[in-house]
């Protein structure tokens, strides 16, 4: 409850801060000592402590999962304005507004991270989005942000509508927010004898849910999307609020697939087969490395969608350790990716020349996202893995995850090859000794969790 | 039959006829006009259901004020044949399936619906949609999300005024 009042808070906080200072490196300062108190918040809430005491009348259940995740994403989204901040003072005119619609996305996140019942998703999505397709346009000059922001609007009011159906539906068999209330009434045979309302519900918030998390075959607006909006919001939006989403996406099913029947698994890991087939093949043959990211988002959101597939308690753990090696590794990325002046892989020619320290961290970044030993993305996968092998009986799908693994190397390493192995004169925009630093303890922290992923799970249960 | 079953079918039929012209209509002004009749047999279900408040809402929100926001846009836009869309074959067909598997899954869970046929609406008390009864769930059961919503409207608040900003 304390993130999702401070975050509030601090929205309005910024937009005074707009008012009160015209210099954007003050917007920046106070965003980052806000999002210090916003994190602070939140841990205290783990001890709890709460700002205010507030009687939520069971719309909200803030159990431990949730709450970490919470601290994940306040983390992940200081890590990102640290290294992303200058950047987003050039990207237009209302950087203060900027920040608090940031602010206002972790609000969003902090509900859907501790949201119970469908009321409090559907308010917490809704917080989350909005801002988004705000931001999405922030660059009110260039045609393509233009078109990005309308089309992820149109689509995402579309899916919006969809998950309203679906929980009108559900809201009409059961006469309640929560799903699976009404429970299997007869067990046997293929389908349960549950509400029928109640499955057409659970279907069409599905598929809303895929359509928020970019998954296959709903993912047509996301590299449009990924590639029309600024870079800078790009990187926000491909990392903590995609991982926020897949946070709500695992507690909205934990406790209700039973409803669902075997049905379910085959329905599952259709849409996880697919995501990862065109996200990956289609990720090879792109010429910028922008929209190559956009598409490698959808391929990583294949791999994020085994949690929801094995449920079990490794794979809550392994969806936590995916969204803190995914989201660095993609934020690290990407603050190098908005200071190129060219976005395609012959723009990185001879990188590792001129900025061998921006290099290494790249290419560490670029590792983690394949999943090489050593790296914080190794664990991850594994994690999730190992969560489908526990479940039994889906080893194939193991499998055809590891050979797609293998696929994303191709063209993760085609970015490292065109830095190392490729001559040529990479340009990029000014750089402070405090980016490079920053990058640097950026890579360092990815080692690290790669070589002891404990040190991110010990937390989860303090 | 009784008067309440007499007024929902009909309503139902006005609903989904209504429905079916805003999308058959060759002229966008119809097509709004028609959606119009749609909310307007929506309410009288709402009416047949209790809820009143929500009625009289619906008629002044959507009916009223958005539908003439809809047409303003609509006649200034302008819209003829020659700047209509040219849609390929493939799209309409790729719409067709995916269209027909959505009404698939619905008709095969309708259906299994058994247990639904002898459940009806909640009809019995008459005051159950009145606005001291909403206002009161509101600021009790529902007083967290109703204040989390303002939330959400701030956000898109400050979201108009950066778009609109110069």
């Amino acid at each position: 409850m304390n993130a999702i009042i401070v975050s509030a808070l601090l929205g309005v906080v910024m937009m005074f801060t707009g008012i009160i200072s015209q210099k954007k490196s003050v917007h920046t300062a106070v965003a980052s000592v806000g999002l210090l108190l916003l994190l602070l918040a939140n841990l205290l809430n783990h001890y709890g402590l709460f700002v205010i005491h507030v009687d939520t009348r069971g719309m909200f259940n803030f159990e431990q999962f949730g709450m970490y995740f919470n601290s994940i994403a306040i983390f992940a989204t200081l890590v990102y304005v640290l290294l992303s901040g200058k950047t987003i003072e050039h990207t237009g005119v209302s950087t203060a507004d900027f920040y608090a619609l940031i602010f206002f996305v972790l609000c969003g996140v902090s509900i859907l991270s501790g949201f119970n019942g469908l009321l409090m998703l559907f308010l917490g999505i809704e917080i989350m989005t909005i801002p988004l397709y705000i931001l999405t346009g922030a660059d009110k000059r260039n045609l393509k942000s233009n078109e990005a922001s309308l089309k992820y609007f149109l689509m995402g009011s579309f899916s919006t509508g969809i998950m309203l159906m679906g929980i009108t539906l559900i809201y009409g068999a059961t006469g309640t927010f929560t799903m699976g209330e009404s429970n299997v009434i007869g067990s046997g045979g293929l389908i349960p004898k549950t509400s029928f309302l109640e499955i057409a519900g659970a279907i069409l918030i599905f598929v809303s849910m895929c359509f928020k998390v970019s998954a296959a075959p709903f993912h047509f607006w996301t590299p449009d999307v990924y590639d029309g909006a600024p870079g800078v919001f790009t990187s926000f939006m491909a990392t903590i609020v995609k991982a926020a989403g897949f946070i709500a996406f695992v507690r909205l099913y934990e406790n209700n697939t039973a409803m669902l029947g075997p049905t379910w698994r085959i329905l599952l890991s259709f849409v996880i087969i697919s995501t990862l087939l065109i996200g990956n093949i289609t990720a090879v043959f792109q010429q910028s490395v922008k929209r190559m990211l956009a598409y490698s988002s959808i391929a990583q959101a294949g791999f994020m969608l085994f949690a929801l597939y094995s449920a079990n308690d490794l794979a809550k753990e392994g969806i936590l350790l995916y969204s803190v090696a995914y989201s660095l590794a993609t934020i690290g990325i990407f603050a190098i990716l908005i200071k190129m002046k060219d976005y395609t892989f012959d723009g990185f020619n001879g990188l590792a020349k001129s900025q061998p320290l921006l290099a290494f961290a790249m290419a560490v970044c670029l590792l983690s996202l394949a999943g090489i030993p050593l790296t914080a993305g190794f664990f991850a996968k594994y994690y999730m893995l190992a969560s489908v092998v526990k479940t039994g009986g889906s080893l194939w799908l193991v499998v055809i995850a590891v050979l797609f693994a293998a696929v994303s190397a191709y063209y993760y390493f085609r970015v490292i090859q065109a830095m190392y192995f490729k001559d040529g004169e990479a340009e990029l925009m000014e750089l402070t000794p405090a980016f490079k630093t920053g990058m640097l303890a950026l890579a360092v922290l990815i080692i690290l969790v790669g070589i002891f992923p404990t040190i991110v799970l010990n937390f989860f249960y303090f | 039959m009784g008067t309440i079953q007499i007024l929902f079918y009909f309503l139902s039929a006005l609903a989904i006829f209504s429905a079916i012209m805003v999308l058959l209509s060759r002229n966008p002004v119809h097509s709004v006009l028609w959606l119009i009749a749609v909310f307007f047999a929506i309410s009288g279900h709402y009416v047949l259901l209790n809820a009143q408040f929500l009625a009289i809402v619906n008629l002044i929100v959507y009916a009223g004020a958005i539908m003439v926001l809809f047409l303003f846009v609509i006649m200034l836009m302008n819209l003829n044949a020659e700047t209509e869309p040219r849609k390929h074959i493939w799209m309409k067909l790729a719409g067709v399936v995916s269209g027909g598997c959505l009404l698939m899954m619905l008709i095969s869970l309708v259906r299994q619906a058994v247990e639904m046929g002898g459940k009806k609406a909640m009809m019995a008390e008459g005051n159950i949609g009145l606005i001291k009864n909403l206002g009161h769930a509101l600021f009790s059961d529902y007083v967290v999300p109703f204040e989390i919503t303002s939330v959400l409207f701030l956000s898109a608040m400050v979201g108009a005024v950066v778009i609109g900003k110069k």
